[in-house]
Protein backbone atom coordinates (compact mmCIF):
# COMPACT_ATOMS: atom_id res chain seq x y z
CA UNK A 1 0.00 0.00 0.00
CA UNK A 2 1.16 3.81 -0.81
CA UNK A 3 1.48 6.05 1.45
CA UNK A 4 -0.85 8.35 -0.48
CA UNK A 5 -3.39 4.81 -0.51
CA UNK A 6 -2.64 4.39 3.13
CA UNK A 7 -3.46 8.33 4.29
CA UNK A 8 -7.08 7.61 2.16
CA UNK A 9 -7.57 4.58 3.62
CA UNK A 10 -6.76 5.69 7.32
CA UNK A 11 -9.11 8.49 6.64
CA UNK A 12 -12.26 6.40 5.03
CA UNK A 13 -11.81 4.22 8.17
CA UNK A 14 -12.45 7.56 10.63
CA UNK A 15 -15.45 8.65 8.01
CA UNK A 16 -16.75 5.31 8.84
CA UNK A 17 -16.76 5.29 12.63
CA UNK A 18 -17.70 8.71 12.41
CA UNK A 19 -21.03 7.74 10.66
CA UNK A 20 -21.80 4.49 12.60
CA UNK A 21 -21.11 6.40 15.85
CA UNK A 22 -23.60 8.79 15.23
CA UNK A 23 -25.57 9.81 18.01
CA UNK A 24 -28.42 7.61 18.11
CA UNK A 25 -31.52 10.17 17.70
CA UNK A 26 -34.28 7.34 18.13
CA UNK A 27 -35.08 4.64 19.51
CA UNK A 28 -37.40 2.69 17.47
CA UNK A 29 -39.61 -0.52 18.40
CA UNK A 30 -38.63 -4.34 16.60
CA UNK A 31 -42.36 -3.25 14.84
CA UNK A 32 -40.83 0.20 13.90
CA UNK A 33 -37.13 -1.37 12.59
CA UNK A 34 -39.10 -4.29 10.82
CA UNK A 35 -41.40 -1.50 8.90
CA UNK A 36 -38.19 0.84 8.12
CA UNK A 37 -36.47 -2.38 6.97
CA UNK A 38 -39.28 -3.58 5.03
CA UNK A 39 -40.73 -0.30 3.54
CA UNK A 40 -37.42 2.02 3.36
CA UNK A 41 -34.41 -0.17 2.86
CA UNK A 42 -35.09 -3.54 1.22
CA UNK A 43 -36.78 -1.29 -2.33
CA UNK A 44 -33.27 -0.49 -2.84
CA UNK A 45 -31.75 -3.48 -3.50
CA UNK A 46 -31.84 -3.50 -6.82
CA UNK A 47 -29.91 -0.45 -7.24
CA UNK A 48 -27.66 -1.46 -4.62
CA UNK A 49 -27.08 -4.69 -6.05
CA UNK A 50 -26.09 -3.13 -9.22
CA UNK A 51 -24.02 -0.35 -7.77
CA UNK A 52 -22.01 -3.11 -5.59
CA UNK A 53 -21.75 -5.33 -8.89
CA UNK A 54 -20.47 -2.03 -11.00
CA UNK A 55 -17.96 -1.54 -8.19
CA UNK A 56 -16.33 -5.19 -8.13
CA UNK A 57 -17.43 -6.53 -11.44
CA UNK A 58 -18.02 -9.95 -9.10
CA UNK A 59 -21.19 -11.22 -8.47
CA UNK A 60 -20.20 -12.63 -5.02
CA UNK A 61 -18.33 -9.65 -4.25
CA UNK A 62 -21.21 -7.44 -4.67
CA UNK A 63 -23.75 -10.15 -2.62
CA UNK A 64 -21.59 -9.80 0.15
CA UNK A 65 -20.97 -5.92 -0.19
CA UNK A 66 -25.23 -5.31 -0.61
CA UNK A 67 -25.73 -7.83 2.21
CA UNK A 68 -22.94 -6.42 4.59
CA UNK A 69 -24.46 -3.02 4.07
CA UNK A 70 -28.20 -4.56 5.32
CA UNK A 71 -27.05 -5.67 8.08
CA UNK A 72 -24.69 -2.54 9.29
CA UNK A 73 -28.20 -0.93 8.31
CA UNK A 74 -30.02 -3.01 10.87
CA UNK A 75 -27.67 -2.70 13.37
CA UNK A 76 -27.40 1.06 13.38
CA UNK A 77 -31.23 1.78 11.94
CA UNK A 78 -31.75 3.91 15.44
CA UNK A 79 -29.31 6.88 13.16
CA UNK A 80 -31.61 7.20 10.58
CA UNK A 81 -34.98 9.04 11.07
CA UNK A 82 -37.75 7.47 8.90
CA UNK A 83 -39.15 9.01 5.86
CA UNK A 84 -35.37 10.55 5.28
CA UNK A 85 -33.06 9.38 2.44
CA UNK A 86 -32.66 5.65 2.81
CA UNK A 87 -31.53 5.53 -0.34
CA UNK A 88 -28.75 8.24 -0.19
CA UNK A 89 -28.35 6.25 3.58
CA UNK A 90 -27.97 3.14 2.28
CA UNK A 91 -25.60 4.06 -0.07
CA UNK A 92 -23.27 6.10 1.98
CA UNK A 93 -22.93 2.62 3.95
CA UNK A 94 -22.08 0.37 0.82
CA UNK A 95 -19.20 2.97 -0.52
CA UNK A 96 -17.82 3.00 2.91
CA UNK A 97 -17.70 -0.52 2.86
CA UNK A 98 -16.47 -1.17 -0.43
CA UNK A 99 -13.58 1.79 0.88
CA UNK A 100 -12.88 0.14 4.04
CA UNK A 101 -13.25 -4.06 3.64
CA UNK A 102 -13.54 -4.58 -0.58
CA UNK A 103 -10.42 -2.34 -1.63
CA UNK A 104 -8.45 -3.86 1.34
CA UNK A 105 -8.83 -7.59 1.03
CA UNK A 106 -7.80 -6.91 -2.64
CA UNK A 107 -4.79 -8.65 -3.39
CA UNK A 108 -4.00 -5.75 -6.62
CA UNK A 109 -1.44 -3.68 -5.89
CA UNK A 110 -2.20 0.18 -5.20
CA UNK A 111 -1.45 2.17 -7.44
CA UNK A 112 -1.24 5.94 -7.69
CA UNK A 113 -3.03 6.99 -10.94
CA UNK A 114 -2.44 11.05 -12.23
CA UNK A 115 -6.31 11.31 -12.59
CA UNK A 116 -7.04 10.81 -9.04
CA UNK A 117 -4.41 12.55 -7.42
CA UNK A 118 -5.13 15.34 -9.55
CA UNK A 119 -8.91 15.24 -8.59
CA UNK A 120 -8.27 14.77 -5.06
CA UNK A 121 -5.41 18.26 -5.01
CA UNK A 122 -6.77 19.81 -7.19
CA UNK A 123 -10.44 19.38 -6.86
CA UNK A 124 -12.09 22.22 -7.30
CA UNK A 125 -10.25 23.99 -10.66
CA UNK A 126 -12.09 22.41 -13.83
CA UNK A 127 -10.70 23.35 -17.37
CA UNK A 128 -14.18 23.62 -20.02
CA UNK A 129 -12.65 23.03 -23.12
CA UNK A 130 -13.76 22.29 -26.36
CA UNK A 131 -11.79 19.21 -27.41
CA UNK A 132 -14.60 16.34 -27.89
CA UNK A 133 -14.83 15.99 -31.66
CA UNK A 134 -17.61 13.15 -30.67
CA UNK A 135 -20.99 13.30 -32.41
CA UNK A 136 -24.08 13.41 -30.92
CA UNK A 137 -25.80 10.47 -33.30
CA UNK A 138 -22.89 8.39 -33.30
CA UNK A 139 -23.10 8.20 -29.13
CA UNK A 140 -26.98 7.31 -30.11
CA UNK A 141 -26.25 4.77 -31.90
CA UNK A 142 -23.72 2.87 -29.63
CA UNK A 143 -25.33 -0.14 -27.89
CA UNK A 144 -25.62 -0.96 -23.91
CA UNK A 145 -22.58 -3.24 -24.19
CA UNK A 146 -20.20 -0.04 -25.50
CA UNK A 147 -21.51 2.54 -23.23
CA UNK A 148 -20.95 -0.18 -20.04
CA UNK A 149 -17.68 -0.89 -21.06
CA UNK A 150 -16.78 2.48 -21.23
CA UNK A 151 -17.87 3.51 -18.39
CA UNK A 152 -16.64 0.35 -16.85
CA UNK A 153 -13.24 1.09 -17.68
CA UNK A 154 -12.99 4.12 -15.58
CA UNK A 155 -11.03 4.42 -12.16
CA UNK A 156 -13.67 3.98 -9.53
CA UNK A 157 -13.40 7.29 -8.60
CA UNK A 158 -14.45 8.87 -11.75
CA UNK A 159 -17.35 5.31 -12.40
CA UNK A 160 -18.61 6.00 -8.84
CA UNK A 161 -19.89 9.84 -9.93
CA UNK A 162 -20.98 8.76 -13.22
CA UNK A 163 -23.20 5.69 -11.52
CA UNK A 164 -24.81 8.24 -8.70
CA UNK A 165 -25.27 10.97 -10.85
CA UNK A 166 -26.52 9.36 -13.89
CA UNK A 167 -27.72 5.75 -12.93
CA UNK A 168 -29.07 6.29 -9.73
CA UNK A 169 -30.13 10.17 -10.30
CA UNK A 170 -28.65 11.28 -7.40
CA UNK A 171 -28.32 15.48 -6.71
CA UNK A 172 -24.69 17.03 -6.15
CA UNK A 173 -25.86 17.67 -2.61
CA UNK A 174 -26.50 13.90 -1.90
CA UNK A 175 -23.47 12.44 -3.66
CA UNK A 176 -21.73 15.17 -1.60
CA UNK A 177 -22.90 13.48 1.40
CA UNK A 178 -22.44 9.54 0.11
CA UNK A 179 -18.91 10.51 -1.15
CA UNK A 180 -17.86 12.67 1.91
CA UNK A 181 -16.17 15.01 -0.52
CA UNK A 182 -17.26 18.67 -1.16
CA UNK A 183 -20.20 19.81 -3.48
CA UNK A 184 -17.80 21.30 -5.90
CA UNK A 185 -15.42 18.56 -5.86
CA UNK A 186 -18.29 16.54 -7.08
CA UNK A 187 -19.00 18.84 -9.87
CA UNK A 188 -15.38 18.65 -10.87
CA UNK A 189 -15.23 14.74 -10.97
CA UNK A 190 -18.07 14.22 -12.79
CA UNK A 191 -16.68 16.62 -15.31
CA UNK A 192 -13.60 15.40 -15.18
CA UNK A 193 -15.33 11.46 -15.32
CA UNK A 194 -17.57 12.28 -18.38
CA UNK A 195 -14.50 13.81 -20.28
CA UNK A 196 -12.67 10.61 -19.67
CA UNK A 197 -16.11 9.04 -21.09
CA UNK A 198 -16.56 10.64 -24.17
CA UNK A 199 -12.75 9.74 -24.71
CA UNK A 200 -13.57 5.81 -24.67
CA UNK A 201 -16.92 6.26 -26.20
CA UNK A 202 -15.02 8.41 -29.20
CA UNK A 203 -11.96 5.61 -29.46
CA UNK A 204 -14.85 2.60 -29.28
CA UNK A 205 -16.57 4.89 -32.46
CA UNK A 206 -13.26 4.94 -34.25
CA UNK A 207 -12.62 1.21 -33.99
CA UNK A 208 -16.22 0.58 -34.79
CA UNK A 209 -15.85 2.98 -37.94
CA UNK A 210 -18.97 4.96 -36.88
CA UNK A 211 -18.14 8.37 -37.95
CA UNK A 212 -16.48 10.74 -36.20
CA UNK A 213 -15.43 14.66 -36.94
CA UNK A 214 -11.53 13.01 -36.16
CA UNK A 215 -11.87 11.14 -39.34
CA UNK A 216 -11.71 13.83 -41.58
CA UNK B 1 -30.46 18.45 -32.72
CA UNK B 2 -27.91 18.26 -34.68
CA UNK B 3 -30.01 19.01 -38.28
CA UNK B 4 -30.34 22.57 -37.05
CA UNK B 5 -26.22 23.09 -36.83
CA UNK B 6 -24.77 26.23 -37.59
CA UNK B 7 -27.98 28.69 -38.41
CA UNK B 8 -26.38 31.72 -39.06
CA UNK B 9 -27.33 33.81 -36.13
CA UNK B 10 -25.08 31.41 -34.00
CA UNK B 11 -21.80 33.00 -32.90
CA UNK B 12 -19.13 30.22 -33.98
CA UNK B 13 -17.13 31.40 -30.55
CA UNK B 14 -18.27 31.50 -27.29
CA UNK B 15 -17.38 34.38 -24.48
CA UNK B 16 -16.72 32.15 -21.99
CA UNK B 17 -16.97 28.24 -22.20
CA UNK B 18 -15.89 27.67 -18.69
CA UNK B 19 -19.15 29.74 -16.86
CA UNK B 20 -21.31 28.62 -20.17
CA UNK B 21 -20.30 24.91 -19.87
CA UNK B 22 -20.31 24.54 -16.01
CA UNK B 23 -24.10 26.22 -15.98
CA UNK B 24 -25.25 23.48 -19.18
CA UNK B 25 -24.05 20.59 -17.00
CA UNK B 26 -25.66 22.36 -13.99
CA UNK B 27 -29.21 22.69 -15.44
CA UNK B 28 -28.68 18.97 -17.64
CA UNK B 29 -27.82 17.40 -13.93
CA UNK B 30 -31.44 19.01 -12.82
CA UNK B 31 -28.88 21.74 -9.98
CA UNK B 32 -30.12 25.01 -11.45
CA UNK B 33 -33.77 26.47 -10.64
CA UNK B 34 -36.40 26.27 -13.31
CA UNK B 35 -36.02 29.97 -14.40
CA UNK B 36 -32.44 28.86 -15.64
CA UNK B 37 -34.22 27.00 -18.32
CA UNK B 38 -35.96 30.22 -19.56
CA UNK B 39 -32.66 31.29 -20.57
CA UNK B 40 -31.50 27.90 -21.98
CA UNK B 41 -32.98 28.34 -25.21
CA UNK B 42 -31.32 31.83 -25.92
CA UNK B 43 -27.98 30.56 -24.75
CA UNK B 44 -28.22 27.64 -27.27
CA UNK B 45 -30.27 29.58 -29.93
CA UNK B 46 -27.07 31.99 -29.95
CA UNK B 47 -23.75 30.10 -28.94
CA UNK B 48 -22.72 27.14 -31.61
CA UNK B 49 -20.38 25.54 -28.81
CA UNK B 50 -22.69 26.05 -26.43
CA UNK B 51 -25.78 23.87 -28.37
CA UNK B 52 -23.15 21.21 -29.52
CA UNK B 53 -21.46 20.68 -26.16
CA UNK B 54 -25.55 20.88 -24.76
CA UNK B 55 -26.65 18.28 -26.97
CA UNK B 56 -23.78 15.51 -26.35
CA UNK B 57 -24.14 16.04 -22.65
CA UNK B 58 -27.58 15.18 -23.13
CA UNK B 59 -26.90 12.93 -25.36
CA UNK B 60 -24.57 10.76 -23.06
CA UNK B 61 -26.89 11.27 -19.99
CA UNK B 62 -29.46 9.92 -22.13
CA UNK B 63 -27.66 6.70 -23.06
CA UNK B 64 -26.24 6.06 -19.75
CA UNK B 65 -29.98 6.41 -18.14
CA UNK B 66 -31.17 3.91 -20.80
CA UNK B 67 -28.90 1.49 -22.08
CA UNK B 68 -26.02 0.94 -19.57
CA UNK B 69 -26.83 -3.16 -18.59
CA UNK B 70 -28.14 -3.60 -15.52
CA UNK B 71 -27.70 -6.67 -13.77
CA UNK B 72 -30.47 -8.95 -12.27
CA UNK B 73 -30.62 -9.35 -8.43
CA UNK B 74 -29.30 -13.12 -7.45
CA UNK B 75 -33.27 -13.90 -6.40
CA UNK B 76 -31.86 -15.26 -2.94
CA UNK B 77 -30.31 -12.23 -1.75
CA UNK B 78 -32.78 -11.12 -0.42
CA UNK B 79 -33.95 -14.22 1.65
CA UNK B 80 -30.48 -14.44 2.55
CA UNK B 81 -30.66 -11.07 4.01
CA UNK B 82 -33.74 -11.09 6.37
CA UNK B 83 -32.27 -15.09 7.53
CA UNK B 84 -29.31 -12.88 8.72
CA UNK B 85 -31.26 -10.34 10.02
CA UNK B 86 -33.64 -12.89 11.84
CA UNK B 87 -29.65 -14.44 13.52
CA UNK B 88 -28.58 -10.73 14.57
CA UNK B 89 -31.99 -10.04 16.32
Amino acid sequence: MTFLSKISYNLSQLVFLKLMSEVQRKKYSDKDKNDIFDNEFMPHIDSMYNFGYRLTFDEDDAKDLVQDTYLKAYRFINSFEKGTNAKAWLFRILKNSFINEYRKKSKQPAKVDYQEVETYYNSDSVDYNITSDLRVDTVKDMIGDEISNALNSLAVDFRTVIILCDLEGFTYEEMAKILDIPIGTVRSRLHRARNLLKDKLRSYAQDMGYDTDNED
Amino acid sequence: MEKDLNPPERKLKCDDVSKCFQLLESILDGQEQSDSNGTLDHKLAKCQPCFEYYNLEQAIREVLKTKCTKQPVPSELASNIRQKIEEIK
